[in-house]
């Protein structure tokens, strides 16, 4: 340190600290700093947790415990035998959501995987305006759909039936799962497809011997993305169904009395739509960030 | 088998499903909005009429520039504080550190859950009496003990904002991770050895390689925000007054509770209009340096 | 087993001509290298023999067939991609077997077939792993030995050498070769590396633009160019071409003048000497003086690079030979294997 720094170029040298002191200003900036990322992710995960734990929370009280603000109660199962029971018979929803939502994952992934797989890899006419297309109608408002399905439906004869709620949902599915798997096979390398039909394999049996396995996250992260969809959809279900049909988030609505919400087996029934769908979530939380960013820029 | 024939034999089934439950109901509705059709008065489609249902709204309507505004509020609030959430957090989530794996996992919570189902929470949540929510704050902010939320235009529609934030900022933060990955970390560290600050590495560096991304993901929100209904129906109903219905809520009511098929039509047509120009910018910039 | 024949082949993209009007005939049992630099249409070529792309005009014939219209499959080839092709979901047994899987040879039959193909390439104690858990050599033997697990009408090879490291790639090669000694089957071989070009054909085809260049025996390419882009192409360090004219039989361009080299009188002619057939000795001592550009040793010789004015020239000097950049040396040609060209249409001109 005994030449003369520049003025103006090195900053740090015209403070006259040693550098044991600046070494322990920048532990200290450090420690300060690692404080503060602690706090908000602290702050973070407790909005996150917050509502869930309330609601899980609320689940297990009984009815005199709701309407006080506390945590500390006697868990009761009481609330999960009440909306199971006749009454509420909230088992008849679930089957009714599961019909529906495994129907459409069903139909839409293999659609879905035959349209991507054509998009993708062939050349014909028109690909690029009907791939556009295909995405645009994701971005129509399920208002101006719902309306014309409503009149068709009940001409037909067919409100609050299994097979209008699949049709109307695969509109919204149908898109988004071209999208992704799109993208998932656009990664595969070629080469293994082109070996393959050297090596003998059709068309036909490379989809399925190599194009499905190779991009099988992407069609598992599609498929269970549909059906996450479809589970907790509302809106087509709140407007075509009456009692026969009516999905689980709808079925929520029937805890709206006029005595007011009972909101004890609102939080309960709540437990049972998301629990499912936390575990699929988690399962393709790992190909969340590519699978989305796949479909989003290309 | 050739190419084109193999392509139509593969697209065939989703694009006539995809035609049938999208292109189809569009005309119809368009066609709908054109007519007197009013259920309180006959089941059946009444006289062609024009643009009426149009000029109805944008004359004589007084509830459809008010709703107008509504919405125009709820997009701009709700997609800035989404991305600025979402931001955030992907910032803080690609620094190595302990407990980001576990954020990371509990992020695809709010996700995975019903939006129905968080409107009718956040109701409860925000009941001054015992509500989770509205107790906290009160113990914090003593001025707020007893205020009713849904009473008020601006906590109403505050509340309905928060519960969109907090299921859709865990996506978009994983949407922008994705971006930020993406930025080769050397023109960060040719920044840092430049002399910028962590603050300017970020607005000079890493913000504007984000952009194609983070363009991207506003229009897909500004999209989500103008189609979110569940919430409503189930924590707000619209109200107080009209203070919390948008432009695809107030089509519903129209339609669905005063029976006016007609004009709802033409209100969904309206929000179309909108999105599709929404959706043609998103097409644009997402398309735009794509093979 | 099968010869191969192009009838007027050209593929044509748009308006962009990938291959044009080819005309070739691969013996039975041949191996045919096609060389050139990236996008002359070589990997076109061999696409458009495995059906992997259609031609836009003419015929091609494998054995006694034409092949235009039929699948892949159909055309009972094997082939091994640059990047080897290999399916990750798949161990290497069942990477191997998939050629055998397809056509629905018999269990017992395959799984014979299967280990005799793994211990041509010395690939056993591997068959049951991934492709992931392999290195690039071990890969590369898949792919091959999925190749030859059936015996194919034909080979086709895709730069399978590239993303080998130097030393492997010498070592397969070796195989390779000795493969082909053994299994006879016609080779068509796509490389940009002459070395490998050199050392595998039987005959090589240069290509550039979508146009065969020269079609000959690995020798009679090097020592017999048949125009400017094969001798400039063939050979490393490459070929010192020089434009200039002729007059009375000398060669003169701008400073240099080279008695001897025969041909009278003539415009726009470019010569072409290769760096060992140049000579490098004291100033004064040659048949011009130039001033040294740069000299690099390459252990078995040094190469010295000298400019006379615009002119600059490579020698290949005894690796004895010491000099310093900006000395001046004395450089002679070997007359004798000084090749001329057309400027215009850079075609040979044979005295």
């Amino acid at each position: 340190m005994t030449d003369t720094p520049l003025p103006g170029t090195r900053p740090n040298t015209q403070d006259s600290s040693t550098p044991e002191q600046r070494r322990i200003r920048r532990l200290r900036r450090q420690r300060a700093m690692n404080t503060f990322e602690a706090a908000v992710m602290i702050v973070i995960i407790v909005l996150v947790l917050f509502p869930i734990g309330w609601m899980v929370a609320t689940a297990f009280k009984s009815p005199a415990v709701v309407y006080q603000y506390t945590m500390w109660f006697e868990p009761t199962l009481e609330n999960f035998r009440n909306i199971f029971s006749e009454r509420w018979n909230i088992g008849k929803n679930i089957l009714n959501s599961s019909i529906v939502a495994i129907s459409v994952v069903i139909i839409a992934t293999p659609l879905a995987v035959g349209a991507a797989y054509a998009f993708s890899r062939l050349m014909f006419p028109l690909k690029r305006t009907m791939f556009q297309w295909i995405l645009l109608t994701q971005f129509i408002p399920a208002v101006a759909i719902v309306l014309p399905f409503y009149v068709m439906f009940r001409t037909l004869n067919l409100l609050d039936t299994y097979f209008a709620l699949i049709i109307v949902n695969l509109s919204g599915v149908l898109p988004y799962a071209i999208w992704t798997i799109k993208g998932f096979i656009d990664a595969i390398p070629i080469e293994a497809e082109e070996a393959a039909r050297i090596d003998g394999a059709g068309r036909f049996r490379v989809i399925w011997d190599i194009v499905v396995p190779m991009a099988w996250p992407g069609i598992m992260t599609a498929a269970i993305f549909c059906l996450i969809l479809t589970w907790n959809e509302f809106l087509f279900g709140y407007l075509l169904t009456r009692q026969h049909a009516v999905p689980l988030p709808v079925g929520l609505i029937s805890f709206v009395l006029e005595r007011g919400t009972v909101w004890e087996l609102v939080a309960a029934t709540g437990i049972i739509i998301t629990i499912p769908m936390f575990f699929f979530a988690m399962i393709i939380q790992r190909h969340f960030t590519k699978g989305m960013n796949l479909g989003a820029v290309r | 088998m050739s190419q084109r024939r193999l392509a139509f034999f593969l697209l065939a089934p989703a694009l006539l499903l995809v035609a049938f439950t999208t292109i189809y109901p569009l005309i119809v509705s368009l066609w709908t909005s054109f007519h007197d059709y009013n259920l309180t008065r006959s089941l059946n489609m009444g006289p062609w009429i024009g643009v009426e249902n149009y000029t109805e709204a944008f004359k004589y309507d007084p509830d459809f520039w008010k709703v107008m505004l509504v919405t125009a509020t709820f997009v701009i609030l709700d997609v800035g504080l989404t991305m600025l959430v979402a931001l955030g957090l992907a910032v803080l989530l690609l620094r190595q550190g302990f407990g980001k794996t576990f954020l990371r996992t509990i992020l695809i919570l709010p996700f995975a859950m019903s939006p129905a189902l968080i409107g009718i929470s956040w109701r409860f949540m925000l009941n001054p009496d015992f509500g989770g929510f509205a107790r906290t704050i009160g113990a914090i902010l003593p001025f707020m003990r007893d205020v009713d939320y849904f009473a008020n235009p601006y906590l109403a529609m505050g509340a309905l904002v928060s519960s969109d934030v907090w299921h859709w900022s865990p996506y978009f933060c994983f949407m922008l991770m994705g971006g930020l990955a993406s930025i080769p970390p050397e023109t960060q560290e040719a920044a840092r050895i430049d002399g910028a600050s962590a603050w300017r590495v970020f607005r000079d560096v890493t913000l504007p390689q984000l952009k194609p991304v983070l363009v991207v993901a506003i229009i897909l929100k500004s999209v989500f925000a103008l189609k979110v209904f569940d919430a409503i129906v189930t924590m707000t109903s619209g109200g107080p007054g009209r203070e919390t219905t948008t432009l695809g809520y107030f089509a519903y009511q129209i339609g669905f509770r005063d029976y006016q098929f007609g004009y709802a039509a033409a209100l969904a047509y309206i929000l179309t209009a909108i999105m599709f120009v929404l959706s043609l910018s998103y097409m644009r910039v997402a398309f735009r340096n794509a093979p | 087993m099968a010869n191969i024949s192009f009838r007027g082949v050209t593929k044509r993209w748009g308006a962009f001509v990938g291959v044009h009007e080819l005309h070739l005939e691969v013996a039975d049992q041949e191996f045919l290298v096609l060389l050139g630099p990236s996008g002359c249409g070589k990997t076109t070529t061999m696409r458009m023999v495995a059906g992997l792309e259609d031609p836009s005009e003419g015929e091609i014939w494998i054995g006694e067939d034409v092949v235009n219209d039929m699948s892949p499959r159909e055309r009972d080839v094997a082939m091994v991609f640059q990047n080897y092709g290999l399916y990750p979901h798949m161990t290497v047994r069942d990477n191997i077997g998939y050629p055998l899987k397809v056509r629905g040879t018999p269990k017992a039959e395959a799984k014979a077939m299967i280990q005799a193909a793994a211990e041509k390439v010395e690939l056993v104690p591997f068959l049951d792993r991934k492709p992931a858990a392999l290195s690039g050599g071990q890969r590369q033997r898949v792919a091959l030995a999925r190749s030859l697990v059936r015996t194919p009408r034909v080979f086709l090879m895709d730069e399978p050498l590239s993303n080998l490291d130097a030393k492997l790639r010498v070592t397969m090669r070796a195989e390779l070769k000795h493969l082909h000694h053994e299994l006879r089957v016609t080779t068509i071989y796509v490389t940009h590396d002459q070395m490998e070009a050199m050392t595998l054909a039987t005959r090589v085809a240069v290509m550039n633009k979508g146009i065969i260049q020269q079609l000959d025996a690995p020798e009679v390419i090097y020592n017999d160019p048949a125009n400017l882009f094969v001798a400039g192409f063939i050979g490393s360090p490459s070929m010192n071409l020089v434009e200039g004219r002729l007059e009375n039989g000398g060669f003169h361009a701008g400073l240099i003048a080279v008695p001897g080299v025969g041909g009278g009188n003539r415009e726009n002619i470019v010569l072409g000497i290769r760096p060992e057939d140049v000579t490098v000795g004291a100033p004064g001592s040659g048949q011009f003086d130039m001033e040294v550009y740069t000299v690099e040793l390459t252990g078995e010789s040094i190469l010295v690079t000298a400019r006379a004015g615009k002119t600059q020239l490579t020698a290949h000097a005894d690796r004895h030979f010491r000099c310093e950049i900006g000395e001046r040396v004395g450089m002679s040609f070997d007359v004798a294997r000084t090749y001329l060209f057309d400027a215009k249409s850079e075609e040979r001109i044979r005295l």
